[in-house]
């Protein structure tokens, strides 16, 4: 059958697009369809069945700062994955308590999509409520200031701009605070 | 199949393409590979901006326009689609017509093609800086200029066609299967990863932006690629194909396979484990359109070896099928749940991903423009001599490139999963690699130089020969 394909580019046509359409329409179309969680917001109540809590939709100034994370490619050098890998919930984890791994259902908010490819810097899945506004406005004028040996651009114009600055932070805290996973939830308390 | 199209054989196909070969005016061909030859130079300086930014991060730090996270991007689009794809867009405007034969179906449209290409490339160097950032991995443009590009590939795809509808010769040689594929397959893949991401969120966005990511190497620049080495490599060494039929297992295997693999840059990820299981398989099964492409020109080079001593667009074929090998031997093997635990999210990947799209790719377009800028220009080229420093300069410097990132890239992967060392210590740990990166960066930069150079002098050259020509 194939054989003709290289006399009738029609025939040849047809051939190139339905097997390409196989695999397209099974492995994009097929898996939301299969699999919920890519489309419920998590919600737990039930602590026996894994961290307890809720995802919420972001606010209009988290959104805001969502929108900075996303202009100045944060995204380039820092994922938002904390992978099944043990060393991932280790290092994603806090104060001695393991991460939990991020699922689907944390996500469904997100738009663009920001699990990130390349760890250039460390992942930031569960950076939310770590560190305070200080500590922010410190680090992004000069990384260097606080972690020694770091290579993160500077970003004075961000610092500079208190509207934006303060979305940005107030995005920031809400990375990976769906799930309920530490004993101190806030590095207030 | 005897009578098998064949671009390197002395058989009447090939003659009557002697005969005819002033029918091809190359007006789109030309245009489109100068602009991009042009890019490559352009986009070249950013890309040791930001080699550079890793070794001295305070470079340049405090201009918001200037920093690492906008200019990443403009280095990622500016080399797809300033220079690789308008380059190989370019290369199939001088071969197709050529294969089929005929004259190409519209020099005005293919010009006006080109003219359309070149303001999406200079919307990018703009907006790029500006922050205009989609968020998406190569799907960063803007979407004007995203939709223009879908308006440029329906304009190229029709004038390609229609010169296919009208050829000369009824059996279609593989270089024109895989240019056809290319057009098809991009026409679905594109607005995938950079459309259909807008009605969806979260893991469902990412799946289809990873589907895009994935098949724009390999639905788009793997096949337009290959169809310039199985054009160049008979022609640059003037021994026909090993194999028609081998060429058919490679093209519909890869047809079938490559679209299925997106989810494997989500391995470990918040991903269906299913999905990923699926992903991993086809990526193994990419082994066979691999092998067997690779089978094939090794097997058309055959008592032919020699001629790479002096041959520069096939010392850039034949190394470029080198690297395609063993990027191609790479992915399937990174895609393994127990080797992607190490090497995902390293530098080992920007390796990987500069050993195909700059080792293999990039070396197939440069051999293709060295070869067919003298000929579109009835000259001869500037300087042999030139020619095969540029080979150089890409060989060590890429070289230099991909093992260092490599290495560092498998010594970070196993420092991350020892949680007991402080992150900060495996930056500080990767800063001679980067430092390496960087002067490799430099003579690959010389490379884009001299080529760039050698090819303006040759293009200069010829066109005062045709000047001659017409005084006379």
């Amino acid at each position: 059958m194939l054989g003709k394909t290289d006399k009738s580019a029609i025939g040849f046509v047809v051939a190139a697009l339905v097997f390409f359409f196989i695999g397209g329409v099974l492995t994009t179309v097929v898996p939301p369809l299969i699999d919920k969680s890519w489309s419920k917001p998590f919600e737990n109540d039930d602590a026996s069945k894994g961290p307890t809590g809720k995802l919420r939709p972001y606010t209009e100034l988290e959104l805001k700062g969502r929108a900075v994370y996303v202009r100045e490619g944060c995204w380039y050098c820092h994922t938002q994955q904390t992978r099944t890998l043990l060393a991932d919930t280790k290092r994603s984890g806090w104060k001695g308590v393991d991460s939990p791994i991020s699922t689907p259902d944390e996500f469904v908010y997100d738009t663009p999509h920001m699990f990130g490819t390349k760890r250039t810097g460390p992942d930031l899945s569960r950076v939310g409520g770590k560190y305070d506004t200080q500590w922010h406005r410190t680090h992004f004028r000069n990384p260097r200031d606080l972690v020694k040996g770091s290579v993160m651009p500077p970003f004075p114009w961000i610092v500079d701009n208190p509207d934006e600055f303060t979305a940005l932070v107030a995005y920031i805290q809400t990375l990976g605070r769906a799930k309920n996973w530490r004993p101190d939830n806030d590095y207030e308390k | 199949m005897a009578t098998v199209v064949q671009p390197g054989s002395t058989g009447k196909v090939g003659e009557s393409q002697r005969h005819t070969e002033s029918i091809y005016q190359d007006t789109t061909a030309k245009w489109f590979l100068l602009s991009s030859i042009a890019y490559f130079f352009v986009v070249g300086i950013i890309a040791l901006t930001i080699a550079a930014k890793f070794v001295w991060p305070e470079l340049l730090g405090t201009i918001q326009y200037l920093t690492y996270g906008r200019l990443r991007p403009l280095h990622v689009n500016g080399m797809l689609f300033g220079w690789l794809l308008p380059a190989d867009m370019g290369l199939a405007y001088y071969v197709v017509p050529r294969l089929c034969g005929v004259k190409l179906w519209s020099e005005k449209l293919g010009v006006a093609t080109a003219l359309l290409w070149n303001f999406i490339v200079l919307g990018a160097v703009v907006t790029l800086p500006m922050g205009l950032n989609k968020g998406w991995e190569y799907g960063e443009l803007p979407l004007p200029l995203t939709l223009l590009v879908v308006v440029a590939w329906v304009m190229f795809g029709v004038n390609i066609f229609a010169t296919i509808a009208n050829r000369r010769y009824p059996q279609m040689y593989v270089s024109l299967w895989y240019v056809m594929g290319c057009i098809l397959w991009t026409t679905f893949v594109y607005p995938t990863g950079n459309i259909a991401v807008y009605f969806t969120t979260g893991t469902n966005q990412a799946n289809l932006n990873w589907m895009y990511v994935h098949n724009a190497v390999g639905l788009i620049f793997t096949p337009i690629g290959l169809a310039m080495a199985y054009y160049f490599i008979p022609k640059a060494s003037g021994a026909p194909l090993f194999s028609h039929k081998l060429s058919m297992v490679g093209f519909w295997s890869l047809a079938f396979v490559y679209v299925w693999t997106g989810a494997h840059h989500m391995l470990h990820g918040p991903i269906s484990q299913w999905l990923q299981t699926i992903a991993i398989t086809f990526s193994v099964m990419l082994l066979i359109p691999v092998w067997t492409v690779v089978y094939n020109f090794f097997a058309t080079m055959k008592g032919q070896w020699h001629q790479l001593g002096d041959n520069v667009p096939l010392k850039f074929t034949m190394s470029g099928v080198v690297f395609y090998l063993l990027t191609c031997f790479q992915g399937p093997m990174h895609s393994l749940r127990s080797v992607n635990a190490i090497v995902s999210k390293t530098d080992w990947i920007p390796g990987h991903a500069h050993m195909a799209l700059l080792g293999c790719f990039s070396f197939f377009a440069i051999a293709g423009v060295y070869y067919a800028i003298p000929r579109m220009f009835h000259t001869t080229l500037h300087s042999d001599a030139l020619a095969n420093w540029t080979f150089w300069f890409f060989m060590i410097g890429g070289l230099g490139f991909f093992v260092t990132l490599w290495l560092g890239g498998f010594w970070q992967g196993w420092q991350w999963n020892n949680p007991s060392i402080p992150f900060i210590d495996t930056v500080v740990a990767l800063k001679p690699v980067w430092t390496v990166r960087f002067f490799s960066g430099v003579l690959m930069f010389l490379g884009i130089t001299t080529f760039l150079y050698n090819m303006l002098a040759t293009v200069l050259s010829g066109s005062k020969t045709e000047t001659v020509k017409a005084a006379a």
